[in-house]
C-alpha cells in the first residue's frame, strides 16, 4: 500500500522517508481517529468548522484557514526550523552541540518530560468535550474547536518525538496517552488540573487564559532543551498556544464587558440584581479567577525539587528565556527564595536556586497571569466602576508542595481551618456559584448573535465580518 | 543456585505454565519472536530499530556507575523467597562490597552523596 504521507500527515521530518516513523504511525493513527471519535467535541463529526490549519512552518503556511469536518482535520508533524550550530545552553553539557538522538543516559527522564507535556494535551480536550452543546455563538464555539484541533496537534506533536526517538518505549508510551482519561479514578490523566471539570464557558475562559498559560511557559522551558528535536518542536507549539491565551483573555475579557455594562445600565452593584439580568457578576468572575489561578499554580510541581534539579544540570529543560538570562548557566552555589510555612506565618528560605527552579517558573508565570488581568481591570475602570480584579497569592489554595499543608487567605495570611471554612465561599466558587453560571448557558447558533451573559468580539477571525457563519451544522 | 533453586524457575516466580512451554521448547534452536513470547529475552528488537535500541541500551548502561551495575545483579540474583545463604551472597554482599563502601557510591561526588541536588555524580570508572 502507498500512502502519501506528505498530503494525509503534513510534516517537515521526512515522513515520508522515514520507515520507523510511518509504521508507528499507521498503528497509532487509527487509535488516535477512535479516540477523537469517542473523546473528542461531542457530536460534531459532520460540523463544517472554519478552522485553521497548518500546513508548513512558514508564515504563509502555519495558518490556512478554510471550512473542515474536525475528523478530516489534517493533524500535521511540526518542528521549527533547524538552528545551525545550536548547543546545549545550561547545565552540564553547556557548550556541547545540542543532541540530534536521545542519549542513552537520559532516556527516561526525557521519556518522562514528553508523556507528562503530552498528556495534558489530550486531557483537555477530554474536559472540554460537552461544552460544544452550550457556546455563546458561533464564533466561541469555533475557537473552542480550534483550540480543541490544536491540542490535538500538540499530542501528535509529542507522539511524534515518542515515536521517532523512543524505539519500543515510546510507542507504548504513545498508546497509554490514548488510553488515560482526565478524571477517570482507575486511569486519570497525569497532572491534578487535567482531571478537573471544565464544566461551563466561564470555566473555559480561565482555563486556556490560566492553565493554557502554564503550557506556554512549560513549552518555553523544553524549547531551551539540550535534546534539539523536543526544542524544536516545542518551539512551534509556542505559536499554537499563543492562540488559546487569546481566546481565554478576550472571553473573560467580553464577560467583564457585558457585566459592566449592565451594571452600568442598572446603575448597580447588587449581584442579585445582576443575575436576575443574566450577567455574571464580578465577585463570581473573581472566584472563578481565584481557583483557576490556583489550581494552576500547581502545576508547576513541588517548590522545592530535586527532579527539576537534575532536569535543569543534565541539560533536559531550561528556564523561561534561558539564553537571555545572564548568568553561568550552572548555578551552581545560587539560591532562590522559597515560601515555607513556619509558626503559623509565611516565611521565606533561601533554598539552592537548581532545586527551586519549579518556583522560578511560577514566579515568572505570575507575572505574565498578573499582566492580563490588569488589562481587565481597564475595561472595569474605563466603566467607571471602582472594582479590581486580582490574583489571589501564590500560596492560596494549594494541592501540591508543602504550603498545601497550611490554610492561606487570598492575601497570604495563614488561616486556621474554622476561618477558611467560614470564608472558602467568598474565595472560591460555590456550588451556587457555578449552578449559576450554569443555568446561563445555552447554545447560541445564529450568525453574528451572542448569549446575554457575554460581549460581541472587537473583530472576526481571519478579518470575517461579524455575522459570518464560523460553523455550519451538517 | 545456593538457595537450592533453579535459575529459570526462579525468574518465573515458580509458575507452572511459563515453565511447562520452555520445557517443551529445550533442545530446539529459538527465532528471536519465540524467545520473546517465552519469556527468555528481555527484548528482540527488528531491523527497523535495532541500532537505535542497542544505542540506548549500551548508552544508559555505560552512564552509570559500574559497582551499582554489579551491586544490583548481586541484589536482584536469587529472586523472590530468602533463606541465609541468598542473603549473605545477594543483599548483604551487594550493599556491602559495591554500595557502601564505595568511592562512586559515598565519594566526594558518588552518586548517593550528590542524589538531589542536582549535580552529576561522577565515576571512576577502573576497578578501585
Amino acid at each position: 500500500m502507498t500512502i502519501d504521507y506528505s498530503e494525509k500527515i503534513p510534516n517537515n521530518v521526512g515522513l515520508a522517508d522515514n520507515r520507523t516513523l510511518q509504521r508507528a504511525l499507521e498503528h497509532w493513527q487509527p487509535g488516535f481517529q477512535s479516540w477523537w471519535a469517542d473523546m473528542g467535541p461531542e457530536g460534531t463529526s459532520n460540523y463544517d468548522v472554519y478552522l485553521r490549519t497548518a500546513t508548513s512552518v512558514d508564515p504563509k503556511g502555519w495558518a490556512h484557514f478554510d471550512y473542515v469536518k474536525m475528523p478530516d482535520y489534517r493533524w500535521g508533524i511540526f518542528l521549527a526550523p533547524a538552528e545551525a550550530g545550536r548547543q546545549v545552553n545550561f547545565g552540564a553539557h553547556k557548550g556541547e552541540a545540542a543532541w540530534q538522538d536521545v542519549p542513552g543516559e537520559y532516556r527516561s527522564n526525557l521519556r518522562r518530560l514528553i508523556v507528562t507535556q503530552g498528556d495534558t494535551e489530550p486531557a483537555s480536550v477530554e474536559q472540554q468535550r460537552h461544552l460544544g452543546l452550550t457556546a455563546p455563538s458561533l464564533y466561541d464555539l469555533r475557537n473552542l474547536f480550534q483550540v480543541n484541533v490544536e491540542e490535538g496537534r500538540h499530542l501528535w506533536a509529542m507522539v511524534y518525538l515518542l515515536h521517532a526517538y523512543f524505539g519500543r518505549d515510546g510507542r507504548e508510551e504513545a498508546e497509554a496517552l490514548l488510553e488515560r482519561r482526565s478524571g477517570d479514578a482507575d486511569n486519570p490523566r497525569i497532572l491534578g488540573a487535567f482531571n478537573e471539570k471544565t464544566p461551563d464557558w466561564l470555566a473555559f475562559f480561565m482555563f486556556t487564559y490560566f492553565t493554557d498559560r502554564d503550557g506556554k511557559y512549560q513549552l518555553a522551558s523544553l524549547a531551551e532543551s539540550g535534546f534539539d528535536p523536543l526544542a524544536r518542536t516545542c518551539r512551534f507549539m509556542l505559536t499554537e498556544e499563543a492562540h488559546h491565551m487569546f481566546v481565554g483573555e478576550s472571553g473573560v475579557g467580553r464577560v467583564i464587558q457585558r457585566t459592566c455594562d449592565a451594571m452600568k445600565e442598572l446603575a448597580s452593584d447588587d449581584v442579585a440584581k445582576l443575575r436576575a439580568a443574566g450577567v455574571i457578576d464580578l465577585p463570581t468572575i473573581q472566584r472563578y479567577l481565584n481557583f483557576h489561578f490556583s489550581v494552576t499554580m500547581d502545576l508547576f510541581g513541588a517548590d522545592v525539587s530535586s527532579n527539576a534539579a537534575t532536569f535543569y544540570s543534565t541539560g533536559l529543560k531550561g528556564r523561561f528565556d534561558e539564553a537571555r538570562l545572564d548568568d553561568d548557566h550552572l548555578l551552581a552555589g545560587a539560591t532562590y527564595p522559597v515560601l515555607e510555612v513556619r509558626d503559623g506565618r509565611l516565611a521565606t528560605i533561601e533554598a539552592p536556586m537548581l532545586n527551586a527552579l519549579n518556583e522560578k517558573l511560577r514566579d515568572d508565570y505570575i507575572k505574565d497571569a498578573a499582566a492580563g488581568v490588569e488589562r481587565w481591570n481597564r475595561i472595569i475602570e474605563k466603566a467607571g466602576i471602582p472594582f479590581r480584579l486580582r490574583v489571589p497569592h501564590k500560596a492560596f489554595h494549594r494541592k501540591i508542595g508543602p504550603l498545601s499543608a497550611a490554610h492561606v487567605d487570598p492575601d497570604g495570611h495563614v488561616v486556621d481551618a474554622g476561618t477558611w471554612a467560614k470564608h472558602e465561599r467568598e474565595w472560591l466558587p460555590s456550588a451556587q456559584d457555578r449552578a449559576f453560571v450554569a443555568s446561563l448557558m445555552g447554545p447560541v447558533a445564529e450568525p453574528g448573535r451572542y448569549a446575554n451573559w457575554i460581549a460581541p468580539p472587537a473583530r472576526g477571525i481571519n478579518n470575517q465580518p461579524a455575522d459570518f457563519a464560523y460553523v455550519r451544522f451538517g | 543456585m545456593v538457595n537450592g533453586k533453579h535459575r529459570l524457575a526462579a525468574r518465573f516466580y515458580h509458575q507452572d505454565a511459563p515453565l511447562a512451554a520452555i520445557r517443551a521448547a529445550a533442545g530446539r534452536a529459538l527465532g528471536a519472536d519465540e524467545a520473546l513470547a517465552l519469556g527468555l529475552v528481555t527484548a528482540a528488537p527488528d531491523d527497523l530499530e535495532w541500532s537505535d535500541e542497542l544505542r540506548l541500551a549500551l548508552e544508559e548502561r555505560a552512564s552509570l556507575s559500574p559497582d551499582a551495575l554489579t551491586g544490583m545483579e548481586a541484589n536482584l540474583r536469587f529472586g523472590p523467597g530468602e533463606t541465609m545463604a541468598t542473603r549473605v551472597f545477594g543483599r548483604l554482599s551487594a550493599w556491602q562490597n559495591w554500595i557502601f563502601i564505595r568511592p562512586n557510591a559515598t565519594g566526594e561526588s558518588g552518586a548517593l552523596k550528590v542524589f538531589g541536588t542536582g549535580s552529576k555524580a561522577k565515576f571512576n570508572r577502573e576497578r578501585v
